[in-house]
């Protein structure tokens, strides 16, 4: 699955431990979904678009 | 600060798990070469158990750094206990019933002294699965579990063959608890096979 996480980060300057407090999940979990090694789960998700104000299908594609 | 608490970290736990360690195989070392007597080597395994608490202290403190909850300090905790409590009864046993001592003991005492050291590590094995259960970050406690699996196979797939080779008189015997050293030597391989496909060495 793709992301645009680290764009969307990027956008709003935000480093990856900033957006880790957000979503109360460690740094590593961040860097591990932008770097798709991990795909969160649907409550993640939920939590990640919540914080961008946008929908889960605006941050995540299929491959 | 990251690069401190980093260097911090390669510098500090290191050195004293390893003098936790020597010392805890100097007392041993010791006992069973009778050049120290039973409540001798019970006095002095108070060192190496109060060096691993160090150990665990030092840990503790560094993970807290690095941004880890509180599962992994209750973790830290729960190990630092029960490895403590398996040290003391080790040498217990080893210096009650290292001798001559285990023909004179009853039964009863036979059993109750060598059940202790493997319930202390069965208290370490129940650490792990509260790790699992208490951890929030869904990331960590995925690596925490495949590390688990990852051990459990290594630790289940060495008993198999090992006593596939005994049987064929290929390898000499060996107590079962080397299983279990097994185990954790398999966390170190999940460890590292975690590294590897998602980038992080994982929580244990």
């Amino acid at each position: 699955m793709k992301n645009r996480l680290k764009v969307l980060r990027a956008e709003r300057d935000w480093s990856q431990q900033h957006l880790a407090d957000l979503l109360e999940v460690s740094r590593q979990s961040v860097n591990a979904i932008e770097t798709g090694r991990y795909d969160p789960s649907l409550p993640l998700a939920f939590k990640i678009a919540d914080v961008f104000e946008m929908t889960i299908e605006e941050i995540f594609q299929r491959d | 600060m990251s690069t401190e608490v980093k260097r911090s970290f390669t510098r500090t736990v290191p050195f004293w798990a390893g003098l936790a360690f020597g010392t805890f195989g100097a007392v041993m070392g010791l006992a069973l070469s009778d050049a120290i007597n039973a409540a001798t080597a019970l006095i002095l395994m108070i060192v190496p158990a109060g060096l691993f608490f160090q150990t665990m202290r030092v840990a503790n403190t560094t993970t807290t750094c690095n941004g880890r909850g509180e599962a992994q300090r209750l973790y830290v905790k729960r190990v630092a206990i029960f490895a403590s409590a398996y040290l003391v009864v080790v040498a217990l046993q080893v210096s009650l019933l290292g001798g001559d001592e285990a023909s004179e003991a009853s039964l009863a005492a036979r059993a109750a002294l060598s059940v202790m050291p493997g319930l202390a590590i069965c208290g370490i094995f129940w650490a792990i699965g509260r790790l699992i259960l208490d951890e929030k970050d869904e990331f960590v406690r995925m690596l925490i579990v495949r590390q688990t699996l990852i051990a459990t196979g290594f630790a289940l797939g060495f008993a198999t063959i090992w006593g596939f080779l005994e049987a064929g008189e290929v390898v000499p015997h060996i107590p079962a608890y080397w299983f279990a050293v097994a185990f954790f030597g398999g966390q170190f391989i999940g460890a590292v096979s975690n590294r590897i496909t998602h980038g992080s060495w994982g929580a244990l």
